[in-house]
This record gives C-alpha cells, sequence and structure tokens, in this order.
C-alpha cells in the first residue's frame, strides 16, 4: 500500500466552519482543472470555462446538496449516544473554568439540593421502602385492641382470655399469636445482675415472625401450653454472644431469670430480635409467672398483650379488620363489662412500626424535591444568562458551520457536567447530613430496623435525579441556543428581549415553589412553638430518674413492697448533692400507665376511664406540681388510713363539675359493692402533661389522672427521682450505690432526665420544623438569587433606554421604582401560584400538626409577606445600579 | 438529474473501483470514469462530488487535504478498510448479477 504522505484533514469533529470553504475549494479545483482540459482540447479560455461549467451542471444545487451532506456527517457523529465524547466533557470544563464564579454558585446549588434530596432518600429508603427484617413480611400485621370512646380509639393491649377469643374466632388472620415484651432481671452464677428485654410469646410466634435456631430448638407446644410448668428460654444470638462469650454449650445451662433458675433450650439466628426489634430472650407466655402474677393469665380484664399475626391469601388488612369488628361485637355480647366499647383494629406491620413517621418521612421527602425544583430552575436560569452572554461565540460558530444539534449538544454536556460536579459535592454533604440527621432524630422516631446509609439503591436513585436535573436544567437554554435564533442572539446585544420570557417564567416558579416551602415550614414550625407554649405543669430541670424492679420472690407481698419503698427513698434522700427524692410506680413522659373506671360514690353506673399512679409523698413536691386545693399526699396515708387520692383539676373538671374544688368528693375504684373500694379526694393538684404534650386533658381517650398513696395501692415497678442540687454535677453514681447497698442484686436501669422525656415528646416536631425551615430558607435564597439575576440582566440590557430615559427627564427615583416593581409583580405572581397550591396541598401536613390548622391564614399571610419583601430587597441592587448610572457615562459605554 | 437506484449504486462502484489503486482528487477520480466508459456514463460531470461525499461519510472513502503535482491545493480520496471490503463485495454481487442478465439477453437472442 502506498505511503499517506499527507497531513492530516480536520477530522469530523473538526472546525465546521472550514466546511462550506472547503467545499468551494473542492469544486473550484475541479473547474480550473476541467476548463484547462478543454483549452488543451482547443478551446479559447473563456469557451473552456462556459464548457466546465454546463458540464459540470448547476453548481449551487451540487454545493448546497454537499453541505446537507456535510451536517450529516456532524450530526451522525454528535447523536447524543454515539458522539458523546470525552473531547465534549473537557470543553465544557474548560468553559466552567473560565467563569469560576458561575460554576461555582450552579455547583453549589445543585450539591446543595442533591445532598438533601440524597441525605432524606436514604433515610426514607431504610425506613419506609425497605423490607422489614421479617419473611414475607407484606402479609404481617398487628392486631390492635382498643377502646371506643367519644369517637377516639384508645389503644389498648388484649388480655389473654381475649387474645384466645380472638385467635379461636378469626379466619383472616392464621396464625395469630400474642406476646408480652417485659423487662426481666438476668443473672448467671457469681456475674451480676443485668436488664434485658425479654418477650414471653405464645405458640406460632415464630413461625410467623420466620424466626430461625441457631442451636438448640424453640419451645415446644407442652412448654407454650403448661402454666408454669416449664422454665425455659431461648437467647437472641446477640445475647448470646454479648454475655456468653458464643459458648457453644450454652444450650442446656441454666441462668437466673427474676431468680428464677431456666434452662437454655435454644439460640436464634443471628439478627432476629423479635417483634420489639430489640428483644434478648424469648420465654413461653405460660411462664408469665417469672414477669408477674401467674393469674393474669385467666384475667380477662388485664390487658397487657400486643398481638399480631399473618393474614391468610385472600384477606386484606380491611377484611380482617371487619371480621374482628364482628368478633368484638360477639363478644361485648357474652362479656358485657369486660368488653364495653372495645373492638380491634388491624395495621399493617410497616404502619405498625412506623406511625406518623412514615407521613413526616414522606412530606420531607416531597419538601427535598420542591428544593430540587427550586435549584434546578435557578441552574437553568444561570445556564440561559450565560447563553446570552456567549450569544456573541455561538453565533459566530454556527455561522461557521456548527449544527445546531452540535451547540445543543455542546450546552447540554455543560449542564450535566455542571449537575455531574453537583452531585460529588451532594454526596459529600449527604454523608455529612446523614450524620447530622442521625443525631438530631431521636431515639424511637425510627424504628429499631432502619439504618440508613448512602446504598447502592441511594447511589443510584441520586445518579437519576442528577441526570433529570441535568438535562432538566439545561434544556431550554440549550434548545434555544441551538435552535439558533441567531439574528435575535445578536440583536439581543443590542437591547432586543431574547430569552427574557423563559427567565421569568423560571423565577416565578421559583417563587412559587420557595412558597410552598415556606408555609410548609412556617406550619410545623408554628405548630413546634404551639407544642412548647404547652404548660407540662412541672419544673422540668435538676429532675434524675431511674427504675428498678422488685423481683417477687424476694419481694413476696405489699409489706415487703412498702418496706423497701421507705428504705430506698430514705437512702437516695441522705446522698450528698439530692435535694429530694421520691418514688412512684410510673414516670412522665416514660412509658404506660395502667388505667381502669372511676364512678361518683352517688352515681356507680356512670363509669369514666382515667389513669392510675401511685406515688410517695414527696413526689408533687419534687416535679414541682402546684396544689390548687386541699393538701399533697402525706405520711399518714398508709395502709391503715382510709383510702385516699390526688386529682388532677381536669379530674375533677370531668368527673365533678358540680363539686366546686373537688375536694372531699368520694368516688369508686372498681367494684362499688366493696366499701374498700372508696376513695376520698384529698388535694387538686394542676393538670400534668404524663402521656404527651399534646393531649387535650377533657378528652377521651387521654383520660384524667388519679395519684394514690404508694402505701396504699403499692408498686412493684418503682421509679425513683431525684431532685439534685447542682445540675452540672449530678451524683447519678452514689445514688446507685445507695441502691446497691440496700440490695446488691436489684439492677438499677431506664436511668434518664424528666428534661430528656420531654425533649424527647418535641424532637420530632422539632425535627420537621427545622429540616422544612431549612428547605424553605434555601429555596427563598436560591429565588431571590434568580429575582437578582433576571433584573440585573435585564437591567444590563436596557442601559441605553435607561439612559435615554434618564437623559429626557426620568428621575432616578422612578427608574429604581419600574425595576423593583418589575422584581415585585414577578415575585406576586410566584407568590400567588405558590399560595394556591399550598391551599391545596398542606392537607398532607394535617397529621403532623398540633393546634394550628393546616390553612393556618397567619402563616399564608406571613411566608407571603417575607417572600415578596425579600424579593423586594433582591430587585433593589439592580435597581439602585440602574438609578445611580450616569445616563452620559452609560451612552458612552454603549 | 436521473439518479435511479441503479445509477447511484453503479456511480459508487466505479468510483471505489477507481481510488483502488491509490489516493485520488475529485477531478483525477472524474477524468478516469470519463476515460474509461468513453462518455457513456458522463451526465452531469458535477453529480460526482454528492457521490464522493456520500462514501465519506458512510466511511468508505477517506479523504485528506494534499497538493496537485502542479502545487495546488486538492482534496484526495482513497479507499479505507470497509471501503475495500465493500467494493470486493459488490463487484462480486456486480459480476453476478451482470452475468445472469448476460446469460438471459444471451439465451433470448438464441431462441
Amino acid at each position: 500500500m502506498r505511503p499517506w504522505p499527507f497531513r492530516r484533514a480536520p477530522g469530523p469533529g473538526g472546525l465546521e466552519g472550514d466546511a462550506d470553504a472547503e467545499i468551494r475549494d473542492e469544486l473550484d479545483l475541479y473547474l480550473e482543472l476541467r476548463t484547462e482540459e478543454l483549452i488543451e482540447e482547443g478551446m479559447t479560455p473563456a469557451a473552456a470555462r462556459r464548457g466546465a461549467e454546463r458540464r459540470f451542471g448547476n453548481r449551487r444545487e451540487i454545493e448546497r446538496r454537499l453541505r446537507r451532506e456535510a451536517r450529516r456527517r456532524h450530526t451522525r457523529d454528535g447523536r447524543w449516544t454515539m458522539g458523546w465524547s470525552t473531547r465534549d466533557v473537557m470543553y465544557a470544563l474548560r468553559g466552567l473554568a473560565r467563569a469560576p464564579g458561575f460554576a461555582a454558585v450552579a455547583i453549589l446549588t445543585l450539591g446543595v439540593a442533591l445532598g438533601a434530596n440524597t441525605a432524606i432518600f436514604s433515610v426514607l429508603d431504610a425506613a419506609v421502602l425497605r423490607a422489614l427484617p421479617f419473611a414475607d413480611h407484606e402479609r404481617l400485621v398487628f392486631v390492635n385492641g382498643y377502646h371506643l370512646q367519644d369517637g377516639q380509639r384508645a389503644i389498648r393491649n388484649a388480655s389473654v382470655p381475649e387474645f384466645r377469643d380472638w385467635r379461636e374466632r378469626t379466619r383472616s388472620i392464621d396464625p395469630m399469636v400474642a406476646y408480652d415484651p417485659s423487662g426481666v432481671t438476668l443473672s448467671r452464677a457469681d456475674e451480676g445482675a443485668e436488664r434485658v428485654l425479654a418477650e414471653l410469646v405464645s405458640e406460632g410466634y415464630f413461625d410467623v415472625l420466620g424466626g430461625a435456631v441457631a442451636s438448640g430448638r424453640f419451645f415446644t407446644e407442652d412448654e407454650l401450653s403448661t402454666p408454669g410448668g416449664h422454665p425455659v428460654a431461648v437467647l437472641a444470638h446477640e445475647l448470646w454472644q454479648r454475655r456468653f462469650a458464643g459458648d457453644p454449650d450454652v444450650v442446656g445451662q441454666t441462668v437466673e431469670i427474676n431468680e428464677r433458675t431456666v434452662t437454655v433450650v435454644g439460640v436464634a439466628a443471628e439478627g432476629f430480635r423479635g417483634a420489639t426489634l430489640s428483644t434478648e430472650l424469648w420465654l413461653p407466655l405460660a411462664m408469665i409467672g417469672i414477669v408477674g402474677s401467674p393469674d393474669i393469665l385467666e384475667s380477662r380484664g388485664t390487658r397487657f398483650l400486643p398481638v399480631l399475626g399473618r393474614l391468610v391469601p385472600g384477606a386484606t388488612v380491611a377484611s380482617a379488620e371487619a371480621e374482628l369488628d364482628e368478633i368484638s361485637l360477639e363478644l361485648q355480647a357474652l362479656y358485657p363489662d369486660a368488653h364495653e366499647d372495645r373492638f380491634a383494629q388491624v395495621r399493617s406491620f410497616r404502619e405498625g412500626y412506623l406511625g406518623t413517621t412514615g407521613d413526616l418521612l414522606w412530606v420531607l421527602f416531597g419538601a427535598g424535591a420542591l428544593l430540587l425544583l427550586v435549584a434546578s430552575a435557578n441552574v437553568a436560569n444561570l445556564l440561559l444568562v450565560r447563553a446570552h452572554g456567549r450569544a456573541g461565540e455561538l453565533v459566530v460558530r454556527r455561522a461557521l458551520g456548527a449544527s445546531g444539534g452540535r451547540l445543543t449538544r455542546q450546552l447540554m454536556t455543560e449542564s450535566l457536567v455542571l449537575a455531574g460536579l453537583g452531585g460529588v459535592v451532594g454526596f459529600v454533604l449527604a454523608a455529612w447530613g446523614l450524620g447530622a440527621l442521625t443525631e438530631l432524630v431521636p431515639d424511637g422516631v425510627l424504628p429499631a430496623y432502619a439504618d440508613p446509609v448512602i446504598s447502592g439503591r441511594v447511589f443510584a436513585f441520586t445518579l437519576v435525579v442528577l441526570a433529570l436535573v441535568g438535562i432538566g436544567a439545561g434544556l431550554v437554554p440549550a434548545v434555544r441556543s441551538g435552535r439558533g435564533d441567531l439574528a435575535g442572539a445578536l440583536r439581543g446585544a443590542r437591547g432586543a428581549v431574547s430569552g427574557g420570557r423563559a427567565q421569568r417564567v423560571f423565577v416565578t416558579t421559583q417563587v412559587a415553589l420557595a412558597l410552598l416551602l415556606l408555609i410548609g415550614a412556617g406550619l410545623l414550625t408554628r405548630s413546634f412553638r404551639a407544642q412548647l407554649a404547652v404548660d407540662p405543669g412541672m419544673e422540668m430541670d435538676g429532675v434524675h430518674v431511674f427504675r428498678v424492679e422488685l423481683p417477687s420472690s424476694r419481694y413476696p407481698d405489699a409489706e415487703a413492697l412498702r418496706v423497701f419503698t421507705e428504705q430506698l427513698t430514705r437512702a437516695v434522700s441522705v446522698v450528698p448533692g439530692v435535694s429530694s427524692v421520691a418514688a412512684s410506680s410510673d414516670f412522665p413522659f416514660r412509658g404506660r400507665s395502667s388505667g381502669s373506671y372511676v364512678a361518683r360514690e352517688d352515681d356507680p353506673e356512670t363509669r369514666i376511664r382515667y389513669h392510675r399512679h401511685s406515688v410517695s409523698p414527696g413526689y408533687f413536691t419534687n416535679l414541682g406540681v402546684e396544689l390548687l386545693a386541699g393538701r399533697f399526699l402525706e405520711e399518714r396515708d398508709d395502709e391503715r388510713a382510709a383510702g385516699v387520692a390526688v386529682v388532677t383539676e381536669a379530674f375533677v373538671r370531668r368527673v365533678f363539675p358540680d363539686a366546686g374544688s373537688g375536694v372531699g368528693r368520694t368516688f369508686w375504684i372498681g367494684n362499688p359493692s366493696n366499701p374498700d373500694n372508696l376513695a376520698e379526694i384529698v388535694g387538686v393538684v394542676e393538670d400534668v402533661r404524663y402521656r404527651n404534650l399534646t393531649q387535650d386533658m377533657m378528652a377521651e381517650p387521654n383520660s384524667p389522672d388519679v395519684f394514690f398513696s404508694l402505701r396504699q395501692v403499692p408498686s412493684r415497678t418503682l421509679e425513683v427521682s431525684y431532685r439534685v442540687a447542682a445540675a452540672d454535677a449530678p451524683p447519678v453514681a452514689r445514688v446507685r450505690d445507695a441502691v446497691r447497698a440496700i440490695d446488691p442484686d436489684l439492677p438499677v436501669f431506664a436511668e434518664s432526665t424528666l428534661r430528656e422525656g420531654y425533649l424527647q415528646q418535641t424532637a420530632t416536631p422539632r425535627l420537621a420544623a427545622l429540616l422544612m425551615s431549612l428547605f424553605g430558607a434555601v429555596a427563598l435564597t436560591l429565588a431571590c438569587v434568580g429575582i437578582y439575576g433576571v433584573l440585573a440582566f435585564t437591567v444590563a440590557r436596557r442601559t441605553r433606554e435607561i439612559a435615554v430615559r434618564r437623559a429626557l427627564g426620568a428621575k432616578a427615583g422612578d427608574v429604581a421604582r419600574s425595576v423593583v416593581w418589575q422584581g415585585v409583580t414577578m415575585a406576586a405572581l410566584g407568590a400567588a401560584i405558590g399560595a394556591g397550591g399550598a391551599a391545596l396541598g398542606v392537607r398532607v401536613l394535617e397529621g403532623l400538626l398540633f393546634s394550628i390548622p393546616p390553612t393556618d391564614p397567619v402563616t399564608f399571610a406571613l411566608a407571603a409577606a417575607a417572600t415578596l419583601a425579600v424579593a423586594a430587597l433582591a430587585a433593589a441592587i439592580p435597581a439602585w445600579r440602574a438609578a445611580t448610572r450616569s445616563p452620559a457615562e452609560a451612552l458612552a459605554q454603549e | 438529474m436521473g439518479g435511479s437506484d441503479l445509477f447511484t449504486g453503479t456511480l459508487d462502484i466505479l468510483v471505489l473501483r477507481t481510488v483502488q489503486p491509490g489516493p485520488l482528487h475529485g477531478y483525477a477520480i472524474g477524468k478516469a470514469l470519463r476515460d474509461r466508459s468513453d462518455g457513456v456514463l458522463s451526465v452531469e460531470e458535477g453529480a460526482l462530488y454528492p457521490a464522493l461525499h456520500r462514501l465519506q461519510r458512510r466511511g468508505l472513502l477517506e479523504a485528506v487535504w494534499g497538493k496537485t503535482d502542479t502545487g495546488r491545493r486538492a482534496k484526495f480520496y482513497r479507499l479505507s478498510d470497509a471501503g475495500r471490503a465493500h467494493l470486493d463485495e459488490e463487484t462480486a454481487r456486480w459480476r453476478e448479477y451482470s452475468g445472469a442478465v448476460g446469460a438471459i439477453l444471451d439465451g433470448a437472442g438464441e431462441a
């Protein structure tokens, strides 16, 4: 083959501007040579030239065809999928490097929005989208018994007989199982005691949840059905590792649980933690005597069991619930007392674990998406402005033969490169934000199975979003430039407006979306503030609390409990740094209290549910609860004295609305036939927000509170609270020592403070308000940048017009006003659209709001006012610039 | 210009065949075609160029700018690997085709 000695011609991707010239050169040469040929054949030069041209044919037509051919050549190379070369990316990178300010703003904008979306999606994915850690979890349901009171459902667990009735009668749920999550004290010979979470389970429990054993076995039918017969336990893998160092011979060994000797029969497979998701060991429900009185297996009114099961094929949550409604009516007829107003609802596992957290996550996810739209619009706008700035360059390149497709592709590449770089920033921010978010989210808000990480799925999600944003933001600018409104673009340099409308549409959209987010943020913030404004009725700071559980083996009766309680409070009260101490059966914001019915002595038929607490005399002063009438409980209210009670103001309003302060009135607790069941009100205290801050005390199911004397109604569970003199140096360790001195085998657990419990209560609304406000603020800032950008751009292009107007006598103020007015009208249109959208959309927030209606006019008005004010501010800078520029100077420059 | 498919396809093969020995510029290709076909195929001479550019776009021809013997700047075309394969294939098919047509025409003459 012959060597190829020629300089390589510019390839298809070369300077397309040469294409036209090349075509002309090539054809010229042909005609020249052909003319020479004809001259050689004897023609005159002029005739030869004409002859060559005639023989050549229609030159213009042929040139046109060649140009079309050249364009097709480029388009083919430039097709999205094929010719998308590193060269384009490098070109885009160089372009961005030449405009570092533009690049930084665009990348940061996209980075923040992508980061927020990535972080939120990883939480959503972990909590809502990912499979639950149970086989076939979609068919698993919780069955929540509830009392229907004043149209509201007061969820309350099931009693053993009730559970058996449900299980026998239902055909939709099979198997149906019950479990009792209970803290127990675990100890082994010579080793310290420790509190662990146990589940006492009914038959079929492990089957339903898909649990497997790592060694040994689960419980036999005999073990599950013989009350008190078989003290056996199954350990969770984690407990086996932690406490037994993975001892391979653990099956068959004995441990002490609540001071009962129990034989380990099996170890569950790793990762199986029961329905609580954190269970450490299992016992048969038939062994309930280990944690309480064995009598409750037969007590229809003692409702302590959560119930779950698997829907049979064909059954749905709704059909199962309909069936349970019928069963409930049947049981109400059979047991009119114990089943009064009693029903049951069915909820999917997902819903059961998530509660309102699912709603919150979707709302935040939606908010993140809106923020991303605002950011994309901003970048689209920046690209438009940039395309305008480069209009000259683009026109020249187009004239030199670059195809429209090629320019479009290059601008799209630039937008995608921006999105890619934004994505890099986004991932860094997301990793950091996820850490911060995990810190912010209090325990118990996310279900235990949810462990948000930036997984492969999250990564893929972000990549897809990133591509969409890159294409979306680049589309309008790229297509506009590619379409090559060349003349218009050139004129643009001299005052014609092109692209201005698209910019305004973007900015208006931004303002609308930003206002939407601001309204959401405002509603959540006002709701949160409303919760903070609720007076919990306690002095929150400096109160520490811990829990002990007195085993029936060593504290067999009421007297033993009384003696221990006495000793304990005295021992803690003398610890240096402790200023007061109290004991109680339960404590504010720390789980369930028990409830029952009361009735007035003069009206035993009208029964009202209440929450029962047993407290020591120092309880109210310790918490800082105010006495409204009568007296607090005192030492003299002991087992020998008549039954007394301190009640809340709400209790008096509800039970004795006719009786003034209520002091001295008597009511039945339990069976009205036994005079021992009468209690007299000796004191009335202010309302205490015992369970949560948002309850309405007057409305069921948040029944009012009654406090009995711990001496008259003793408790095996003791919450010991003490107020410390110096909050910064609480004597926690010394208090623990004091307990150990009385009973070295009694674990002290669940140590916390009253303030922590309160913070836990407000953590979710705080988080919701905080994140929404953050999104709203970022969106508003971006919208402002958008307004500023458009106006600055317009002012720059109207320089001449403004200068002429000024020269003709327009005042600086008039000019400034017109510019600000332009910004405000854009913002006002956006705000109107945003407010309209919000009015339609805020319903999604309904479940998350406390005492603020979703259409709260104050929030709407404030958010709109803030948006317009900030918009005016954003318009002020270009306005000032337009107004202060000297007309002569402006004209001279033009 | 009456460029039927047959004509287009034929012109393509003839162009490819012409540059098979080595690179030529457009005029040289045109002249070679005119000379060898005794003017039978010459329609509009300019029609050669769209064919050249189309072949270049399809990757059958490669093009470079160089100098002619007299030192003039000219665009030279040469056969690419794909073009060479295409030419072989089309030549074989053309022979087969023209052989078949010839056999029928010859046979018809005898009948």
